[in-house]
């Protein structure tokens, strides 16, 4: 049984680049637009694991992370977030916030497997 | 058209470059051969109403709409009803800078010549029958007398008349 | 499908967030304090430069970035919107379009804009340095300074709450056993009494001998993101286990440095391929037109061949050729057709940009956007529509005071409208400002020599006069409307796209440009007439109904040329008169109503042959001016049939009824 991962960015590109990375390594791939509709899919399919976008329309990233994380299914799941920034006081919110791990675009797709690697397994 | 104009005429008085020769109403005439497609039967002429008789056909050539020019009219000759020998000599020139292919009603075509043969005399200023801007020249080929008619500028002429009508 | 295309879904994406860039940088110029288009503004950056850093756009990524900085001073309310920001910012998108567009040609271009852009959004006027090189940070990844050892002892305790937020100890543990052999012992000093146990809590702590030369790095990203909230100590072990730690060292776990192919491939192919994909697109559709366009004319030969024919076969194949080509004829003309909103965003910036050149208040309202049209006449309909609208707010509109002085509002307004009528799509771009000066005109046309001053003309027929070459009444010369291209040109390539262009106007109430367009260039479907011995093609679209011409009509009665149609009076004309037809009329003559605009008129013929495919080849020069067609096609016999240009007889045929009724009717609907 493969692994589940909710990507959520408002940009199509790079939901294309991670569901085509991540599907590519075996890994299922539900996709999702803003954090309400993240929130919406995380929340009713079993997910292994979020990657998301901290910038995005509708509910952003913190928002979504915060919400999720106040919701039980969510206890151990881990949330990786996106960001262009190694700001480091985006980092601590993001991780306040109950973010697992973060990830700095623009990233490989080594990179970003390896990180699922380190947080879900193969 | 001046451009035209200019290469037809440095064409014509330079060295040899063929000339097809053709005649209307018992005049010879030649053009430079390299400006034709090809020469076609007559085929089915679409009239088009209203438009001045110099240029008032359509013809289709291999799927091309293709206006017809008659220069008889241009050197006020007669122009009986095509018989079988006429031909439509198929022309690309320049309109106002852009390609244009034409078709021009020849009642007989005669000969592909070297235009170094035909000895070129510059159009009599007195005498003449037709407008001397019609004309790049005289020339004599076997005997005859052969008529270079200035294409770029009789149809030059035309658009012009017929901008003034319209304004 | 194939495979889809990173770099093209990038550029899709960029178009369209540049676009809503562009608009709320255009809302933010009408509304200083909106938020929350600033917020709009920022984000559409903030996805652009990330997702273009990902699909390999480095170029556009690294100026966004700058871009964004700049930008988010204003978010963060540190600089005051203001025209001129708007005005830089807008300047900053056009150059990220061409960092699209032409990769590695215009980097050294946005230098000034972003100097300008910073300069702005500075506190005190003063320039904070663009932040630095703009290439994205990573996580940091320097080479091992203390080199390596054969070994390392890593001690470390999670925060409590690591495994609530997602991070499984094992898999870290997996991941120190990935890097070489370990010995891993764990602390359970900390696990409390049962009672006290939360399942979420990491209580343990680990003590891991690694024997393996891996950098010290390596190890401390296994604990990333985590290890400025843990308890972490990695120190060397000593060197008499060298040996022992070698057999580990062969796989590294550290990420690979190369870019990832795939994603550099796609970028490469993109870029190569160069511009817009929807522009290849049209490039081939143009191609695909014009087969279908040869296509028909010969299967409209082939039906012919086959109805002279006995062999049932031959029909039944011609039969389905013909259907055939008709779909095909369809659905490429249907792929052809966008909505004309695409057009109309662009003259958004121009309108802005104008006004602001000029010192007019302008605000530009369109409608109508979802019009289709064909893909060419849209693209070819841009650079007339813009000067256009140039020269109604140029010359058209009035600087704010004197808008005031006449008791307007000291905002202008452009209306720019599209809709649909009949087979034709009606434009039109109107302004509410002065209007076009009549005697002006009238005076500049009689210097031209255009006019006799005795000349009797009404208002209507003076603006036309604007049409002519070389004609400009703008009393001084601006750089925008300058000198040279003139509305000349504007109605030359109107009609190049077989429409036609009219302008009303009204003494301090402003003026309306109206271009009428067919909705494609290529293929129409046409009703095929007999004048005389000619043949003619009519649009079908055109075509609203077809009747005997009433006996009491036929001898021709002079004048008064109106049919009573189920009551309403159709003027009509007699083409057998107006081609000039020597032979003989037919016994009973057919009268097609026709219609353009809101206008309908009738045209006697002397027999309608039947329905036929026409595909439009335009007139050469020599019988552009003829006015009365617009076009020619090839029928199926081969021979050439003329088509009738029906906006231009409807107009001549008012014309006469103007005459006939002697009074003048003005501009008609």
């Amino acid at each position: 049984m493969s692994k589940t991962i909710l990507t959520i960015d408002d940009s199509p590109s790079v939901r294309q680049l991670v569901a085509l990375t991540l599907s590519t390594a075996g890994y299922s791939v539900i996709e999702a637009g803003d954090g309400a509709e993240g929130y919406e899919k995380a929340t009713t399919n079993r997910v292994n694991a979020v990657i998301t976008d901290l910038n995005m329309p509708v509910m952003n990233g913190l928002d979504f992370i915060r919400k999720y994380r106040a919701h039980p299914s969510s206890a151990g799941i881990p949330i990786i977030f996106l960001t262009t920034e190694s700001d480091d006081a985006l980092k601590t919110e993001a991780r306040a916030a109950g973010a697992t791990g973060w990830l700095v675009k623009p990233f490989k797709q080594d990179q970003m497997l390896a990180i699922m690697r380190k947080v879900v397994g193969a | 058209m001046t451009e035209t104009l200019l290469e037809t005429e440095a064409v014509l008085r330079g060295a040899s470059r063929p000339a097809l020769t053709f005649a209307l109403q018992g005049e010879i005439f030649a053009i430079d051969a390299d400006t034709v497609r090809e020469i076609l039967d007559m085929p089915a002429i679409t009239r088009v109403p209203n438009a001045p008789a110099f240029a008032n056909g359509l013809i289709n050539v291999r799927g091309r709409v293709v206006p017809l020019a008659d220069l008889r009219v241009t050197f006020a000759m007669d122009r009986p009803e095509p018989d079988a020998d006429t031909r439509i000599i198929v022309i690309e020139t320049l309109l106002d800078g852009e390609e244009n292919i034409l078709g021009i009603v020849a009642d007989k075509v005669l000969d592909v010549c070297d235009l170094e043969d035909v000895a070129i005399e510059d159009a009599p200023q007195v005498g003449m029958r037709w407008h001397p801007e019609f004309l790049l020249g005289i020339g004599r080929y076997a005997g005859d007398f052969v008529i270079l008619p200035n294409i770029g500028q009789i149809f030059a002429d035309h658009l012009n008349s017929l901008n003034r009508e319209t304004n | 499908m194939s495979r889809p295309d990173p770099a093209e879904t990038f550029r899709q994406e960029a178009r369209d967030l540049l676009e809503a860039l562009e608009q709320a940088l255009l809302d933010l110029s009408e509304d200083h304090g909106d938020r929350e288009l600033v917020d709009t503004a920022f984000r559409a950056l903030h996805t652009l430069k990330g997702s273009g850093s990902m699909s390999g756009f480095d170029e556009v990524a690294a100026f966004v970035h700058d871009f964004e900085t700049a930008f988010d001073r204003v978010r963060k309310g540190l600089a005051p919107i203001s025209d001129a920001l708007v005005r830089i910012a807008l300047n900053a998108k056009d150059h990220v379009q061409l960092l699209i567009a032409e990769p590695g040609v215009h980097a050294a271009a946005g230098m000034p804009i972003l100097a300008a852009l910073h300069a702005l959004v500075a506190e005190n006027g003063v320039a904070a340095p663009p932040p630095g090189d703009a290439a994205m940070a990573r996580p940091a990844k320097t080479v091992a300074e203390d080199g390596s050892a054969s070994g390392w002892r890593v001690r470390f305790r999670l925060p409590g709450d690591a495994m609530a937020m997602g991070t499984n100890p094992l898999l870290l543990l997996e991941e120190l056993r990935d890097l070489g052999p370990c010995e891993i012992v764990a602390d359970d000093e900390a696990v409390p009494p049962l009672d006290d146990f939360d399942p979420l809590v990491i209580y343990l702590g680990w003590d891991v001998t690694l024997r393996a030369d891996v950098p010290r790095e390596a190890i401390e990203d296994v604990f990333l993101f985590l290890r400025d909230a843990m308890e972490l100590s990695i120190d060397p072990l000593a060197d008499e286990r060298a040996e022992a730690g070698s057999d580990g060292a062969d796989e590294p776990a550290d990420v690979p440095v190369e870019r990832a192919a795939p994603i550099k491939a796609a970028a490469a192919s993109a870029s190569k391929s160069g511009g817009a994909s929807l522009r290849v697109a049209a490039e081939r559709l143009d191609e695909l037109m014009d087969c279908v366009g040869e296509l028909v004319i010969a299967q409209a030969r082939l039906s012919q061949i086959a109805g002279h024919s006995q062999d049932v076969g031959l029909s039944s194949v011609a039969e389905d050729i013909e259907r055939l080509a008709a779909t095909l004829r369809d659905t490429t003309m249907s792929v052809r057709m966008v909505p004309i909103g695409s057009l109309f965003g662009r003259f958004r910036r121009l309108v802005h940009d104008l006004a602001d050149d000029l010192g007019k208040e302008v605000q530009f309202v369109t409608m109508g956007e979802e019009t289709e049209l064909d893909k060419t006449m849209v693209e070819r309909l841009a650079d007339p529509l813009v000067h256009i609208i140039r020269n109604a707010i140029d010359h058209g509109m009035e600087k704010p005071d004197k808008r005031l002085a006449d008791g307007k509002s000291t905002c202008g307004t452009v209306r720019l409208t599209a809709v649909h009528s009949g087979a034709e799509v009606a434009i039109s771009v109107s302004d509410d400002g002065a209007g076009l000066n009549a005697q002006r005109i009238r005076a500049k046309a009689e210097e031209a020599g255009l006019i006799t001053p005795e000349a009797r003309l009404s208002d209507h027929e003076l603006f036309q006069y604007i049409f002519h070459p070389g004609f400009s009444t703008a009393q001084e010369i601006t750089s925008i409307s300058g000198r040279g291209v003139g509305m000349d040109v504007v109605k030359r390539a109107i009609e190049g796209l077989r429409g036609t262009i009219e302008l009303t106007s009204k003494a301090g109430e402003g003026t309306k440009a109206t271009l009428r367009l067919p909705l494609t260039l290529a293929i129409v479907e046409g009703m095929l007439v007999r004048v005389g011995d000619g043949r003619y093609a009519i649009p079908l679209s055109a075509v609203e109904e077809c009747l005997e011409l009433p006996a009491s009509e036929v001898a021709g009665t002079s004048g008064r040329n109106f049919l009573d149609v189920r009551g309403t009076l159709v003027p009509y004309l007699r083409l057998r008169e107006m081609f000039g037809t020597d032979a003989p009329p037919d016994l009973h003559q057919k009268v097609v109503i026709v219609g353009s605009g809101d206008l309908r008129v009738g045209l006697v013929v002397d027999q309608i042959i039947g329905n036929a495919q026409t595909v439009i080849k335009s007139l050469s020069r020599l019988h552009a001016g003829i006015g009365t067609f617009s076009g020619a096609t090839i029928l199926g016999d081969g021979e050439v049939a003329l088509i009738l240009d029906v906006a231009q007889l409807v107009s001549s045929a008012e014309q006469q009824q103007r005459r006939v009724s002697g009074r003048n009717l003005g501009i008609a609907a």
